[in-house]
């Protein structure tokens, strides 16, 4: 199709910003080709490489979680003289020391990890798909599309997070179900106009209006032209989700609003913070804190150098 | 300007209706009769209908919605189940409470993360400073409030005993209610715990402001007057306030999550405790209003930054 469109260069010879644009839009990439690129560029960033192994250490063990527990994370266990096993320090029995229930703390957090992705995951795949969807909607039809998207982000943005998701978790019942459903509700709308804001600029690049005059349908140019230019930015957007998702759910069940079901990072704290041990039990508050920490932060680290990689304005200078 | 302001106050207005009504309907949604909890079992039925109608929890849907719109707009918003009084006489104490550690705490985080964003942007591409700056910052913005408190909690209160950790202390009568030794004590690791919460951002969206301005022509320019190098980083710092003044409208949404937290880490009776508190007993009417207050706060604190981005940014226009 580009053969077909002549662009008088400024009178160098060489083809001008323009023409390339058309070349780079008419190029069929795989739709993996950003993602590809983009791991090769953090795996050249030390910071993004150790984050991303912390990450893919933390799935592993979500995947193995069951299997690796040495007790059951609900299961009062006995002490050898049949005591409850109540706040035991670390030792060989049990490596993280038990909680004022007599549970494992390290069965606890094994299970745990699983919870973090099981939510984070779910809700950032939701969040994906309804923010790219919307964004796509709203930045490629503006007007009254735009508007009425738009307006809705505006207000939803105003209303505060937490004590919405607080409110909707108490009405709802605390099940992780729940818990992903307001996760979703509460962060589609940043993804949608961050999706949004690549769109406007991607559409009034040369080589969208060349496809448009040489007849593409909008459904087309969107899939073939658009959407590979949003998919790095999307990503980016559902890796925070990942993090913020984790976050909210850890937030939630701090509070007491978790899933009575499973046994989150976030639930772990709230039970010793309820028992009062926060200031004694270091063993019990410290492991589940720092998974938060390291899980949430590394999904940050690579979130972050995966922006600096995809945008240009922040590498060359 | 003027039409810009009004543009502001009605999209403002539209909010708080928007919440009012999506706060009706959720709060309707709730499956357990709130009567059960709170009316004695033997109650006699014509009793338990006063109860009801006292509350506004008869009639159609219809009718209680739009009773429920002239109670508030009449600022009537309803009696506590638990204390047995007005909503409002409960958590308009409150309110100050919880700006005494909103806005200390976030002026502090800004102030102090845009300061420390200018010298890790400023510094040398790849260098340590930038390096450690940028990972430090990234590393501490992963740290949820809750945990974070707990942190300086732990430090702080239990292994230093410096500072207490517990509620607001003994506070003062009349004018002298919030100028006690005993509240400031306490007042300091809340505060602290929210400034640190607050900062990261700051310094990554300053610093990446700082990092986009440094190889404007500008910047030559004033070089080239000869001033001192940080006189230039001032000039670049000016310029990279707007996108962190950008980013604080929906941040600061976010913002109000980690006071609800931090203000229960640390037992602060303020409005986000409150709330927790009121949905943990099914408190309808304190859940509501406290739910209600921490929008309206959003709200006008959103107004004030659109302001003053229209202020500050000449190039933003009133359309």
């Amino acid at each position: 199709m580009a053969e077909m469109v002549e662009f008088p260069g400024p009178g160098r010879g060489g083809p001008t910003r323009d023409v390339l644009e058309v070349w780079a839009g008419t190029r069929r990439r795989s739709g993996l080709a950003p993602f590809v690129d983009g791991l090769r560029l953090l795996v050249r960033d030390p910071f993004a490489l150790v984050g991303l192994v912390i990450i893919a250490v933390f799935f592993l063990v979500a995947a193995l979680s069951g299997f690796l527990a040495p007790y059951d994370p609900y299961e009062a266990l006995p002490t050898p003289e049949g005591e409850l096993a109540r706040l035991e320090t670390p030792s060989g029995d049990h490596w993280l020391g038990t909680t004022a229930f007599g549970n494992d703390v390290l069965s606890q957090l094994l299970v745990g990890t699983r919870v973090a992705f099981i939510v984070g995951i779910s809700a950032a795949i939701v969040v994906g798909i309804i923010s790219t969807l919307l964004g796509l909607l709203s930045g490629y039809y503006g007007r009254y599309v735009d508007d009425v998207i738009m307006r809705a982000t505006d207000v939803a943005l105003s209303i505060p997070t937490l004590p919405i998701a607080i409110v909707a978790v108490a009405i709802l019942g605390a099940s992780l179900r729940n818990i992903i459903l307001v996760v979703v509700l509460l962060f589609w709308r940043n993804g949608a106009r961050i999706v949004r804001s690549v769109v406007l600029t991607e559409k009034e690049k040369v080589y969208v209006q060349a496809a448009r005059a040489a007849g593409a349908s909008h459904l087309y140019i969107m899939r073939v032209h658009i959407l590979p230019n949003v998919i790095p930015v999307a990503f980016l957007w559902m890796t925070m989700s990942v993090a913020f998702a984790i976050l909210a759910e850890a937030s939630l069940s701090f509070i007491g609003l978790g899933d009575p079901n499973a046994m989150s990072w976030g639930q772990m704290l709230n039970l010793a913070f309820t028992e009062g041990s926060i200031r004694t039990a270091w063993w019990w508050v410290l492991p589940p804190s720092l998974c938060l920490v390291f899980l949430i932060s590394s999904i940050y680290v690579v979130g972050r150098a995966w922006e600096e990689k995809t945008n240009p304005r922040l590498r060359r200078r | 300007m003027r039409a810009y302001i009004v543009r502001r106050l009605m999209q403002a207005v539209l909010v708080v209706f928007v919440v009012i009504t999506l706060m009706f309907f959720l709060f309707r949604l709730m499956p357990a009769d709130p009567t059960t909890m709170l009316v004695e079992s033997g109650l006699p039925e014509q009793a338990r209908q006063d109860l009801l109608e006292r509350w506004g929890l008869t009639g159609s849907l219809a009718d209680q919605y739009w009773s429920y719109l002239t109670n508030l707009a009449t600022g009537d918003f309803g009696t506590s189940f638990f204390y047995q009084e007005p909503a409002w006489n409960v958590l308009a104490p409150l309110i100050l409470n919880t700006l005494w550690i909103a806005v200390p705490g976030m002026l502090l985080g800004a102030l102090i993360g845009c300061g420390l964003g200018v010298v890790v942007g400023w510094a040398r591409r790849g260098g340590p400073v930038e390096r450690a700056g940028i990972f430090l910052a990234t590393f501490v913005r992963g740290v949820p409030s809750f945990v974070l408190g707990i942190f300086i909690l732990m430090v702080f209160s239990t292994w230093l005993g410096w500072f207490p950790g517990f509620g607001i202390g003994e506070l003062g009568d009349g004018f002298t209610r919030y100028f006690t030794w005993s509240f400031l004590a306490h007042l300091i690791l809340p505060v602290m715990t929210l400034a640190i919460f607050f900062l990261p951002e700051n310094l990554l969206l300053m610093r990446t402001g700082v990092v986009e301005n440094r190889g404007e022509d500008y910047l030559e320019l004033v070089r080239a007057k000869g001033v001192k190098e940080s006189r230039v980083a001032w000039h670049a710092a000016r310029n990279s306030l707007l996108p962190v003044i950008t980013w604080l409208f929906p941040a600061l949404a976010e913002t109000v999550a980690g006071i609800v937290i931090i203000e229960v880490v640390f037992s602060w009776p303020g409005i986000g405790r409150e709330l927790v508190l009121a949905v943990n007993r099914q408190d309808y009417p304190i859940a509501q209003t406290a739910f209600f207050l921490l929008a309206v706060m959003i709200v006008l604190a959103n107004l004030a930054a659109d302001l003053v981005y229209a202020k500050l940014d000449p190039r933003v226009s009133y359309e």
